[in-house]
Formats: C-alpha cells, sequence, structure tokens
C-alpha cells in the first residue's frame, strides 16, 4: 500500500494484462501482513487479495474451474512420497511436491545449513587454536607452582584432575556466557533482518538442541585444550619445573 | 638488537605457542577472506555472466528479470525495428517453454526447450560434441536438438539419437501428441541452471512444439536480446528502446545487476558483512588476548630492559613487530587457505536449485585482497594498542622490586 501509495477506501483499477486491456475497478477494503515466505524474503511483494469467483472473472473467465495451485492435506504425513508418485504417474505434467522439506537436503535450506555448519567449523578450528596458545602460555604461567606441588609430594594424577575440574568449570562458564550473547543477539540480529527485509520471519532461534550442541562443542573442547597444554608440563622434571 | 629481532626471538623462544597463534589467524583469516569475497562474488559472477553473452541490452514484456514467462508478440517485427535504430549493433531473438521429452522405454524428463535467432547460437551454446542447428531446407523435416551435457547423460542421447518432445501444459494432464526429434549435438550452454536440462532447436522445430500447446501463439518471444553500439553505449540503446516501444521493459546488464543486487544478493551481502564483522572482531581479541598475557608473563623483563636503557618507544616498537609477524605471517597463509576454503564454500552454496552453472558464490578479486590486507594491517595495530600501552605506563622500579620480592 506504501509503494503503490493507495489507502483503505481508494477505487484501484486491476488487469491481468499489461497493457491493462480488461481493467476492472475494485474498492480497497484494508491491509494486511503478507504471510511470511523464507523463498520470497528479498522479493518486494507487492500482492493483493481478491475473492475467487473476481480472480477468475478478472484473469480467466473462460475456465472458471482452472486453478493454479491445489493444496492437499493427507490423512497420513508419511505417505507424501506415495502420493505424489501415484498422482505423477497419473497426470504427467502436474507439478506434484510434497510441502515438506526433502530429505537429500538439496533445498535452498538444506544448502544454507550445510553453508552454516562449514563456517562454524571453521570458526571451531581457529578458535581451537587460539585456545591452546592461550592455554599454553597459561600452563607456562603455573610452571613454578605446579613444580612446587609436586616437589611437595601431591602426585602428578591430582594435579591432572585438579587441571580438569579447573578447565572444566572455566569451560561451562565460557559455553554459559556464549549463549547468553548468542540468546542476546538473536533479537538484534532479528530486529536487523526483519528492518532490512520488512518481515515478519525469525531468521535467528537458539533453540535448545542449538544451545546443547554449543556446549558439547564447547566444553570438552575447552577441557581438552587444557589437559595437553597441562599435559606437556607434567610430563617434565621436577627440577626443571621450578627452574633449578 | 632491533625491535623487529627481538619480536621474532620473543615468538620463537616459544614456538609452540607462535605456531597455535599463527595457525589461528590463519584459520580465521582464510574465514574473513572468504567473506571478503562473498560479499561481492555474486554479483561479479553475475555480470561476468551477462557480459559473456555478448548482449548489454534485455527488452522483456513486463517489470522484474527478464526470465519472468510473458511472451513479446509479434518478434520478428520487433527484432527488426530494433536492428534499425542507430544506437543498435545486434538484435537476437530468444524463446523458451517447458517440454517433456522422452526416449523409448525411459520415463519423461522436464526439459527447458530454447530457441535463438540465427547468429546467436554462439553465444548460447557451445558444441563440444556433433554439429550445430541446421537450418533451411531440410531442417523442417529433420527438426534438430542440441542437448546439453546434463540432457545427454540423463537420457543417453548422442548425435543421432532420436527423441519425442511434448510441451507441457500447466495445471493440465497434456493429451497433445509427441514430436520426434534428431539429436544433431552436444553442447555446454551459458545461461544453464545446474540442476535443470536443457536443449535448444531452430525457430521453425520450437514453434512446432509450441503450436501443440497454444495454437495461434505464434512468433512470440520471451526476451529479445540486443547489443548495442560500443561507441554509444547500453544506455543510450534502452532510451532508444523505450522510446521506439514504451509497451516493454528494456534493461541493461547494469540495471539488472542493480536489481540482482537489491533483492536476489542482499542476504548473502549481509551475511558476509556480519560475518565478517564478526570474524574481524574475533581476531582482534584474541591477538590482543594472546599478546596482552604475554606482556603481563615479561613484565619483569619488559622492565630490565628498559632499566637498561631501551626506549619506551623501542618496546612498544617490539610488541609491535611481535603482533605484526603474528598477524602477517597467519594472514598471508590465510590467502592461499582462504583459496581452498572458497573452493569447498562455493560447491556447498552451488548446489542451490535454480542457480545457472557458471554462477560461483566466491570470486577472486585484487579488490578483495586490498580490503582483507587492510583490515587485518588495521586489526593487528588495534591488538597491539593495549599491551603497547601496558608496556608503555610500566614502573620501571616497583616492576623488578615486585618481581625480587615475589
Amino acid at each position: 500500500m506504501e509503494q503503490a501509495r493507495v489507502h483503505v477506501g481508494d477505487v484501484v483499477m486491476l488487469a491481468a494484462d499489461p497493457d491493462g486491456t480488461g481493467a476492472t475497478p475494485f474498492r480497497v477494503v484494508g491491509a494486511y501482513e503478507p504471510t511470511p515466505d523464507p523463498m520470497k524474503f528479498t522479493a518486494k511483494r507487492i500482492e493483493a487479495r481478491l475473492h475467487l469467483p473476481d480472480l477468475i472473472a478478472l484473469t480467466d473467465p473462460q475456465s472458471p474451474e482452472a486453478v493454479s495451485v491445489l493444496n492437499v492435506a493427507l490423512v497420513d504425513l508419511q505417505d507424501a512420497d506415495a502420493f505424489t508418485l501415484t498422482l505423477t504417474a497419473r497426470m504427467p505434467g502436474l507439478a506434484v511436491r510434497p510441502t515438506a522439506r526433502p530429505r537429500d537436503g538439496r533445498d535452498p535450506f538444506g544448502v544454507l545449513e550445510r553453508f552454516h555448519w562449514a563456517i562454524a567449523i571453521v570458526t571451531v578450528v581457529g578458535s581451537t587454536a587460539f585456545l591452546l596458545a592461550l592455554m599454553v602460555m597459561r600452563a607456562e604461567e603455573r610452571r613454578e607452582v605446579i613444580g612446587i606441588l609436586r616437589l611437595m609430594g601431591i602426585p602428578g594424577r591430582s594435579i591432572l584432575v585438579e587441571v580438569l575440574l579447573e578447565g572444566l568449570l572455566i569451560a561451562l562458564a565460557g559455553a554459559v556466557f556464549g549463549l547468553l550473547v548468542a540468546k542476546a543477539a538473536e533479537g538484534v540480529v532479528n530486529r536487523f533482518f526483519q528492518w532490512r527485509y520488512d518481515t515478519a520471519l525469525v531468521f535467528v532461534r537458539v533453540t535448545l538442541p542449538i544451545a546443547w550442541q554449543s556446549v558439547a562443542f564447547a566444553v570438552p573442547l575447552g577441557v581438552i585444550a587444557g589437559l595437553v597444554a597441562s599435559w606437556t608440563l607434567l610430563r617434565r622434571d621436577v627440577v626443571s619445573l621450578v627452574r633449578r | 638488537m632491533t625491535s623487529q629481532a627481538l619480536a621474532w626471538r620473543t615468538l620463537t623462544a616459544n614456538p609452540a605457542r607462535g605456531l597455535l597463534a599463527v595457525a589461528g589467524v590463519a584459520v580465521i583469516g582464510a574465514l574473513l577472506f572468504d567473506m571478503l569475497m562473498l560479499s561481492s562474488g555474486l554479483l561479479v559472477s553475475f555480470r561476468d555472466l551477462l557480459d559473456t553473452a555478448g548482449y548489454d541490452v534485455r527488452v522483456v514484456a513486463t517489470d522484474g528479470l527478464p526470465v519472468l514467462r510473458v511472451p513479446i508478440p509479434h518478434a520478428t517485427a520487433l527484432a527488426a525495428d530494433l536492428s534499425r535504430q542507430p544506437e543498435v549493433q545486434e538484435v537476437a531473438v530468444f524463446r523458451l517453454d517447458r517440454v517433456l521429452m522422452t526416449m523409448s522405454g525411459r520415463w519423461p524428463e522436464g526439459v527447458t526447450l530454447i530457441s535463438v535467432s540465427e547468429g546467436a547460437e554462439r553465444h548460447t551454446w557451445r558444441i563440444t560434441r556433433g554439429e550445430n542447428l541446421i537450418t533451411g531446407e531440410g531442417a523442417l523435416e529433420r527438426r534438430p536438438l542440441v542437448v546439453s551435457d546434463r540432457l545427454a547423460t540423463a537420457l543417453s542421447l548422442t548425435p543421432g539419437s532420436i527423441v519425442r518432445v511434448r510441451p507441457t501444459m500447466s495445471g493440465v494432464a497434456s493429451a497433445i501428441p509427441e514430436m520426434e526429434f534428431h539429436v544433431v549435438g552436444v553442447a555446454e550452454f551459458e545461461f544453464s541452471m545446474a540442476d535443470d536440462l536443457t536443449a535448444a532447436t531452430t525457430r521453425d522445430g520450437f514453434e512446432q512444439v509450441r503450436a501443440g500447446r497454444a495454437p495461434g501463439n505464434k512468433d512470440e518471444a520471451d526476451a529479445v536480446l540486443v547489443a548495442s553500439r560500443p561507441a554509444l553505449g547500453s544506455e543510450a540503446a534502452v532510451t532508444a528502446i523505450n522510446r521506439l516501444r514504451p509497451d516493454l521493459r528494456a534493461y541493461s546488464n547494469e540495471q539488472l545487476v542493480a536489481q540482482f543486487n537489491q533483492n536476489g544478493f542482499s542476504y548473502f551481502r549481509q551475511i558476509s558483512f556480519v560475518l565478517s564483522s564478526i570474524t574481524l572482531g574475533f581476531a582482534f581479541l584474541l591477538v590482543a588476548t594472546l599478546l596482552t598475557v604475554s606482556v603481563n608473563q615479561r613484565l619483569s623483563e619488559m622492565a630490565a630492559l628498559r632499566a637498561l636503557g631501551f626506549s619506551r618507544r623501542r618496546i612498544a616498537a617490539t610488541l609491535l613487530w611481535e603482533s605484526a609477524w603474528l598477524v602477517g605471517v597467519g594472514g598471508l597463509l590465510a590467502l592461499p587457505l582462504g583459496g581452498l576454503l572458497a573452493l569447498e564454500l562455493d560447491r556447498i552454496l552451488r548446489a542451490m536449485p535454480g542457480l545457472p552453472e557458471r554462477l560461483h558464490f566466491f570470486v577472486f578479486e585484487p579488490r578483495a585482497v586490498v580490503r582483507y590486507l587492510a583490515l587485518l594491517t588495521v586489526t593487528g595495530l588495534g591488538a597491539a594498542a593495549y599491551p603497547v600501552w601496558v608496556a608503555a605506563r610500566l614502573p620501571i622500579a616497583a616492576t623488578l622490586r615486585r618481581e625480587i620480592v615475589s
């Protein structure tokens, strides 16, 4: 309505032909928010809804029974593939598609999901390298403390357990902090893209499975990085640890 | 010893730490480089796709991209009118339809059948096997067909094969009789979709198929492609066409790219902007943390160097060099790594249905390398700022005393 500068109560002329042949007057009785469609969110949707008889009269009065699309609700959703095959075989030329996402992941969202996974894996690899570098530095910082603990007779295994627990706590705290940041960013990202594309679509949603996936990645990674860094110290001679 | 050499020695004193930091910068840098390539790659690739076709203006019946299926009537007359314009060098009529193609004993395949006016074939496909379409005497009876590699594989076609073609009817079962076509060649099509089967025939063959679906609708075109005279340019041709036929829509390649940039490409541009920003912030935080922790561990060493006569500037230069080594070496390694990563990410995204085969998301451009190096330099300098500030403000006597007492 904004783009065409149309208001409720205005009378507009609609025609099926670009040259305006057979234009028919229609009165605008209301405005609506189009159902968000992820396949069309970048397109400027200039749409109008009419009563079906009015639409048929406008577009194809000779074929009152012709429709562009038929939506079919099956009794059992599992029958979608079988129904598609049967209907395609009976009516060749008819495009029959289940609304569920194809299992082979060849739809645009399957492709985007794989792309985001690849980005996530690269980010995890890069951050693991940084994490290891930081842990090596941290272990180096505690070299003398570990040396003194070992001189006091505390076995290397106990020190390793301590490092493990400490790493676990830090990794858990980091993972929870990361989730809080993601949750806070969720609103910002959604509001930005909803404003940018003038849509009610939700672009980012931090769901429980995603949160669990992140924790399942981050916590073992943090613990292992801490253990690897400390392991190199524990294998060293006690005297070299206290720099004597 | 120079600041550069001192920074190098500091880094190599703990090779594991240095290597891990460089590896981290390389991986994050590769991601940043890829995001910069993505930020304009699709657009560059789309422009390249349009430009290599040899035509710089597209004429269609309605607003929007020319793929929208609204035919232009009386296409031959229109092409003749356009050819007479002084701004126009060459005109080609492009026709497109969906058909069902069958070989005996095989399930029918949905195929995009195209036809271009004579002379435009060289811009539309390249024969890889067999021969090109023949016109004139004999072509009408033989109904020649050039098929894409994918279609040839799908239906096991070779030059000499005979296929049966029937137009598809939207929404209804079709009882239109099939027509036999003779495959004369296999070709690579410039605009074919990665998941689509494509074939081309002569105008006569095409109109015979279309007549089966819509008798009477002869001489319709889906788009008319125009090559403007180089001296006058595409904008002049667009103006001339709009003046001649105000009922049609003419778009220059630049206008199409601008539309694509506004609609189809904007999501990837936003994603690349968001990911570039996050990657940069990430690289900044991590390098800054590494350097800050490193400086904190070496406070006494720096105080000792200051006591020995090292100036604040020299200490700062040493830290800047440390940052430069980490970010520089990692950043340079990121370029080939980013190239390899881009190949894989491009392969993933090109699996998107409905994309032209030749369209790429990640396109190498010197501009992307310059932007990448500039961003990385700023990140390296920014990451070194805080540790340099800490080291420069270090109280020499108090730090040395604290070290001895501890």
